[in-house]
């Protein structure tokens, strides 16, 4: 471990914050971006809280590279305000700059250097002393597994290993807050086990970790936190829970008698279909589901199986971006 | 605002990536090759040429001049290639944004890449020193000529590679600045020859002379003087007239007409100098009074370059407001 109350870092991988932050990590209000007419974010507005992490999820071409390139400090807004770290970027740059950690759904790396160097070169960009770099290199290669690359060329490295390199990079001077675009695609099971793991103790040690992504299920462990966007706006702000818990979707059901099964669930009036053999049930909540298996139960159907279809986290996604049209 | 260190980082990265991505060691060999094939053939031919040389003993005044005119020509097609695509490219590469979001600041990694493609330049020119020693050894030369000559060249060098980075940072896709590198390039090598011929007709003008029995008759004058200055930032131009000239002593010999640096140079003075020929005809040759070009030519280079620099370092400030045509910051 480094010494704590190391420069600008705001101890994201120590225990010790130096300075309590204070506000949101990331704070986005009416933000608005054109290019030509078009509006990529027509007044998104969020949050992401220190110590959380917070998905951006919304469907292709929702705006969620857009701002987190205004949140990178590199795209101006248009109208609105960001603030990253307390700082606005459009203002203060550097000062976000020394604070935030970014990593952009495509990149390229410096396919020569060899992994010591690419880190090496980003901590130096990052102003890092040589003494704690080194350790700072060794410490970070640890957590992606990368230790025994450290003196290969970039190039031999597969996706999945880059991607996780561009990882230490964003991570590289200790970022209080952590920008991560599309950081799940591409990565096998394992890998993204992986990396709910450091996204999740990154959090624990009070860093804002803002994740976008197309595909809400893959984010479904790793985030605290979700924020629903489209067309360039904030469709609704959930905390994980409460999503899961009002997610309706429907559930299979398989019993020792189906036609029993099936004279029951008409009987109680409840809607089904039978798809392959199987009867599958609406859309339903969690609640509802129970509630109709201990009405199944009670009617003495032999309930062998009683499943839901799906994530749940899918069926709200396309509810919203249903809602939508 | 700009710290040494980090301009100094820049240039090592981008050193490192150069290095291990050319096939460097086989371009610089081939191009010594070229040189030593060049003065080789140059010294022959010069020394069959013996009997038109007035002098043996100064045979390297003309042969710095030829070769020196061969490095600058080279450097010129070699120039443009060092950085007309370390803005974009990195950016089609993915690898400049990420480099933006450091705290390195705009000016850093301008001034950076730029030192980088410069230095590999002068590397290229310094290989041809050689060959410059030996044309010292074959007398007539002095240190400060060279030096001069090869401090301009080296100045040269570095405006094209700024000016070909800025196209790099103005334009989204690598292949259109490399291209048009190449075309600034050609502009200041050619079309300034060209647009000094097209205009020299435009500063005509009928004028009465006399002939020296008293006859008077009108012909068309023209007015170099008007229009020289379309030469000025002409790189061989810049270089030949920057030249010291020659000592008395030896331009006595009639050495110059041999040295095509010496040839330039004069030709470009006189260009400055109303043209005296009906002044000649009526009898008295004006004073040629010697009026350099070279400061005009060498400060727009300047000029040139630094402000390339300065477009660069504003192409890289972030967060941009706009965005070229077809350029994903990320």
């Amino acid at each position: 471990m480094e010494p704590a109350g190391q420069a600008p870092s705001g101890g994201a991988a120590t225990m010790e914050v130096t300075s309590t932050p204070t506000g949101p990590g990331v704070d986005v209000s009416d933000v608005w971006r054109f290019f030509g007419s078009f509006p990529a974010l027509g007044g998104m507005s969020f949050t992401a809280p220190y110590g959380q992490v917070t998905a951006l999820v919304g469907p292709n071409g929702a705006g969620k590279t857009t701002l987190l390139l205004i949140l990178a400090s590199l795209l101006k807004p248009h109208r609105g305000r960001v603030l990253v770290a307390g700082c606005d970027p459009t203002v203060d740059p550097a000062g976000v700059r020394a604070v935030t950690g970014w990593m952009p759904d495509t990149f390229g790396v410096y396919d020569q250097l060899t992994v010591r160097e690419y880190l090496r070169f980003f901590g130096q960009a990052y102003k890092l002393g040589r003494a704690m770099l080194a350790a700072r290199v060794t410490e970070l290669l640890d957590l992606v597994h990368l230790t025994e690359y450290v003196d290969q060329p970039v190039h031999v490295l597969s996706r999945g290993q880059k991607q996780r390199l561009a990882l230490t990079r964003a991570l590289v001077h200790r970022p209080r807050v952590l920008l991560l675009d599309e950081p799940a695609s591409g990565l096998d099971p394992r890998s993204r086990v992986e990396l709910r793991d450091i996204l999740r103790d990154l959090a624990a040690q009070g860093t804002a970790v803002l994740v976008s992504s197309h595909i809400l299920a893959e984010l479904e462990e790793i985030a605290d936190r979700v924020v629903l966007v489209a067309g360039g706006r904030t469709v609704g702000e959930y905390a994980m829970a409460d999503l899961r818990a009002q997610a309706r979707r429907a559930y299979r059901v398989r019993a020792l008698d189906p036609d029993a099964l099936n004279r029951t669930l008409r009987d109680q009036g409840i809607a089904h279909s039978t798809v392959d053999g199987a009867v599958e049930l609406a859309e339903l909540t969690e609640e509802q589901a129970a509630q109709t298996l201990a009405g199944l139960v009670a009617a003495g159907v032999g309930v062998v199986a009683f499943e839901p279809l799906g994530s749940d986290l899918e069926s709200v996604y396309l509810a919203m971006t249903e809602e939508r049209r | 605002m700009m710290n040494p260190a980090h301009v100094w980082l820049v240039v090592a990265q981008e050193f490192r990536i150069r290095l291990r991505t050319g096939r460097w060691r086989w371009l610089l060999g081939a191009w010594l090759v070229l040189l030593a094939l060049f003065t080789l053939l140059l010294d022959f031919g010069l020394k069959t040429g013996d009997s038109y040389l007035p002098d043996h003993s100064l045979r390297g005044i003309p042969l710095f001049g030829f070769l020196m005119l061969f490095v600058l020509g080279s450097m010129l097609i070699i120039s443009p290639a060092l950085t007309a695509q370390t803005i974009n490219g990195d950016r089609e590469r993915g690898t400049l944004a990420t480099l933006q979001v450091t705290r390195l600041r705009p000016a850093e990694i301008a001034l950076g890449k730029l030192l980088a493609g410069w230095s590999v330049g002068l590397v290229a020119l310094a290989l041809s020193i050689p060959f410059a020693g030996y044309a010292m050894t074959q007398g007539g030369l002095t240190i400060g000529r060279v030096a001069a000559v090869y401090g301009v060249v080296a100045l040269l060098i570095g405006t094209v590679c700024a000016v070909s980075q800025a196209l790099s940072a103005l334009l989204a896709r690598s292949i259109t600045s490399a291209l048009l590198s190449y075309v600034v390039t050609m502009t200041l090598a050619v079309g300034t020859l060209v647009a000094f011929a097209l205009a020299l007709p435009l500063t005509e003008e009928r004028v009465v002379a006399v002939n020296p029995d008293g006859h008077r008759y009108t012909v068309n004058l023209s007015h170099p003087e008007r229009v020289w200055w379309l030469l000025a930032p002409n790189p061989f131009v810049i270089v030949a007239d920057a030249a010291p000239r020659v000592p008395p002593r030896v331009s006595g010999t009639g050495i110059e007409s041999y040295d095509p640096l010496s040839l330039i140079g004069n030709d470009v003075r006189q260009l400055r100098s109303p043209q005296g020929w009906f002044v000649y005809t009526s009898g008295s040759l004006p004073d040629s009074e010697d009026k350099p070009v070279w400061p005009y030519g060498l400060g727009f280079s300047v000029l040139l370059g630094a402000g390339s620099v300065l477009v660069t370092i504003r192409r890289l400030r972030t967060p941009t407001d706009r965005l070229p045509r077809g350029v994903r910051v990320a």
